[in-house]
């Protein structure tokens, strides 16, 4: 299947928090950077964004999440996605997470964590150099 | 006028000979097109009407000020507590874990240390928020994490446990951070005052419920646009009928301005907003001049150009007073200017997680300018806001001992509104209210604020204005210190201790813990009644002029969930998306 040279991010908020400034930011930024990227709307499920990442066959989950539920949702994701076999995409989070998490979530698999300190080329840089694109 | 034609023609010629003369050498000798820095004259405020446009503190417009002597320097003068001034003598602040028994200890151990409190501050966690259960699947990992988790009235019972005798509910105020379900909430505090004996009349406090910016910027809506609507309406008339002493909304422009409005997009939104609630109260038949007095404001938000944050709000003030007489023909000028909690002038989102002591000095800078408008000298947000896991002790004493510099020694809110007369203040003043005008003109042609909330167009134009300042940010032409500029490694981290007042391994085990209890609510209640509440529910939900809150009282006394009765309500309303 040709997916393209694009690279295709699908942009998650999970659970019940409605803070989606940060996740529209992001998807905004990604497909300024010529990316390809999907926004799935506040409140989804972990079976939805499930759903939506294989349907869209995206290169990249990208959670934004700042309620504090990230190491439950996070286990969860992760989880989905190797039985699912998608677990060869990247995976990365964005949003409030304490410092002392993030040694945590990185443990549990996630690509990389983007807090408030994060530039969002560094997103860019970071997305672009660790896709693995079949064709190139 | 304040200035003549012939002293004007004066100043007009004397500023053409400094343009020309020492203002273009300087700039000469810099190899300048253009001077950094702006002056402004009596030129730029020809027309200036002190009457019309500011008027003495008390007056109309109400720019200097609601009141002839502010709230702040008489609350502040007889030693009780004001803004954040005091707040480590009150637990009034922003509280709530866990399951109800830890937000009830919590309180307990703030009595135990005999801090008077004013009343609880509630924050709710977000399957409350949000119209679900602790036991919904949705649920899973968010019970007791931002704020209290509340099911079943036996949750508010328990969270009150806290406070009887001398602090009993007819002696408090309850604030409530809770909007789509708000009128469930506030029937459990109705059904708990009954239980307790205590009149409706007495009841003192102030729920949230601003659904219309959460669809914009907070994202708690459970029902469609409409529906919401009309549960706010009926917040307002059962409480103008039941509850005289409880305000119905706090307006508040802060998530939007948080979530990247520009100042003048966030105060042109809340009024516009604003007027929309109004009108809910107009259109029940009520009479403007008593239910207004019911409607709070929480604040604008902010951000760090202080002087222009100062501009805004004296014109936000102005253009209140004008729609409150010019749409509503309000006769009462105690309603021409809005009580706003105030404070947050440079709002949260400027606060960085790199170098978080200097949110210190930011937070001082926003508290200093909000005294010298005559808001609370609130020093917010506690510098370690960014770091996550609540505020520090340490960082609200440095917050509350920097409101008390700004009031006790450096004095601030001596003087009201020196502002006032200034050229620039004024001038930009004048501008800021004509692009507010501006845009409450054009929600106007849309429908009004509901209209462009409903077509997402509000939120729409609020992330243009995020991702142009996120592009600034990035380019560098806006500047954080220590976060894209001055990031060297000659700089240097500062950090001090934390020591947070939560027990937050409480927190870990709140969500079993939570479910347990409203199994057992479950198992003990009269399930038929509650069957027969929430089919009532239903039927009168399908009925529009039927104000639904009577019928939450009898639910909830039933211990019925808000859960079940928000899920009957989405089967006639719909879901918010």
């Amino acid at each position: 299947m040709d997916r393209g040279e694009k690279i295709r991010v699908l942009v998650a908020k999970a659970g019940m928090d409605g803070h989606d400034k940060g996740a529209i930011l992001v998807a905004t930024t990604l497909r300024d950077a010529g990316m390809e990227t999907i926004y799935t709307g506040l409140r989804r499920t972990v079976e939805q964004i499930i759903a939506t990442a294989i349907q869209e066959d995206v290169d990249v989950i990208g959670l934004s999440i700042l309620s504090g539920a990230h190491l439950s949702v996070a286990q969860k994701i992760l989880k989905r996605m190797k039985e699912e076999e998608i677990d060869d995409r990247l995976f990365v989070i964005g949003g409030v997470i304490p410092d002392e998490d993030i040694p945590k979530l990185k443990d549990m698999g996630v690509s990389a964590v983007f807090t408030q300190s994060s530039s969002f080329e560094e997103m860019v840089d970071f997305i672009r150099s660790n896709v693995k694109k079949e064709e190139s | 006028m304040l200035f003549d034609r012939e002293q004007l023609e004066k100043i007009r010629e004397a500023k053409k000979m400094w343009e020309e003369g020492p203002l273009q050498k300087a700039l000469d000798r810099f190899g300048a097109a253009e001077s950094p820095n702006k002056f402004y004259t009596p030129l730029d405020i020809e027309d200036f009407n002190f009457l019309e446009k500011v008027g003495f503190p008390g007056t109309p417009p109400f720019v200097a000020g609601r009141y002839p002597v502010s709230a702040i320097s008489t609350a502040w003068g007889r030693g009780s507590a004001v803004g954040m001034g005091g707040a480590l003598k009150r637990a009034g602040r922003y509280t709530g874990f866990g399951a109800p028994e830890d937000t009830r200890d919590f309180y307990k151990d703030v009595h135990a240390k005999g801090l008077r409190v004013g009343g609880p501050n509630l924050a709710f966690d977000l399957p409350t928020q949000t119209g679900r259960d602790s036991d919904d699947e949705f649920a899973e990992g968010e019970v007791g994490k931002v704020g209290v988790a509340v099911d079943t009235l036996r949750d508010f019972e328990i969270i009150y446990e806290a406070f009887i005798g001398d602090m009993d509910l007819d002696k408090i105020a309850s604030n409530f951070t809770i909007n789509g379900s708000t009128n469930i909430i506030l029937a459990m505090y109705v059904a708990l005052a009954e239980k307790r004996g205590i009149p409706l009349s007495k009841l003192r406090g102030t729920p949230q419920n601003d659904i219309l910016k959460e669809f914009v910027a907070r994202g708690t809506q459970i029902f469609p646009v409409r529906p919401s609507m009309r549960m706010t309406r009926d917040t307002i008339t059962y409480c103008a009928e039941h509850l005289p002493g409880m305000n119905t909304i706090s307006i508040s422009g802060y998530h939007m301005r948080e979530f990247g409005a520009t100042r003048v997009q966030a105060i042109a939104f809340t009024i516009a907003d604003a007027i929309a609630y109004v009108q809910l109260g107009v259109d029940a038949g009520l009479d403007v001049d008593k239910f207004v007095r019911q409607m709070t404001w929480l604040s604008f938000g902010g951000g760090m150009e202080v002087l222009k944050e100062v501009a805004v709000r004296r014109a936000a003030r102005r253009v209140w007073a004008g729609v409150m007489q010019e749409r509503f023909g309000s006769k009462d000028p105690r309603n021409w200017y809005y009580r706003e909690l105030g404070g947050a002038l440079v709002g949260y989102w400027t606060a960085t997680k790199q170098r978080p002591v200097n949110n210190l000095t930011r937070a001082v800078l926003g508290a200093a300018f909000s005294a010298m408008i005559g808001e609370p000298p609130a020093c917010e947000p506690p510098y370690d806001e960014p770091l996550g896991l609540g505020h520090s002790l340490e960082a609200q004493q440095l917050g509350e001992d920097a409101a008390r510099i700004i009031m006790e020694e450096a004095k601030l809110c001596e003087v009201l509104d020196p502002f006032a007369g200034s050229y620039y203040i004024e001038s930009l003043t004048d501008q800021m209210e004509k692009e507010i005008r501006a845009i409450l003109e054009r929600i106007d042609k849309m429908g009004g604020a509901v209209a462009a909330v409903e077509s997402g167009w509000m939120k729409e134009e609020i992330m243009r204005s995020s991702y142009e300042y996120q592009q600034a940010l990035e380019s560098g032409r806006e500047v954080q210190v220590g976060v894209n500029k001055y990031t060297g490694p000659e700089e240097i981290e500062v950090t001090t201790p934390r020591t947070l007042p939560y027990d937050l391994g409480r927190r870990e085990d709140a969500e079993e813990r939570q479910i347990a209890n409203l199994k057992k609510v479950k198992k003990e209640r009269d399930n038929e009644k509650v069957q027969v509440c929430l089919k009532r529910i239903k039927e009168a939900a399908q009925d529009e002029s039927v104000n639904l809150i009577p019928l939450f009282v009898e639910a909830v006394k039933e211990y019925a969930s808000e859960g079940e009765i928000c899920g009957v309500l989405k089967e006639v309303f719909g879901e918010a998306i």
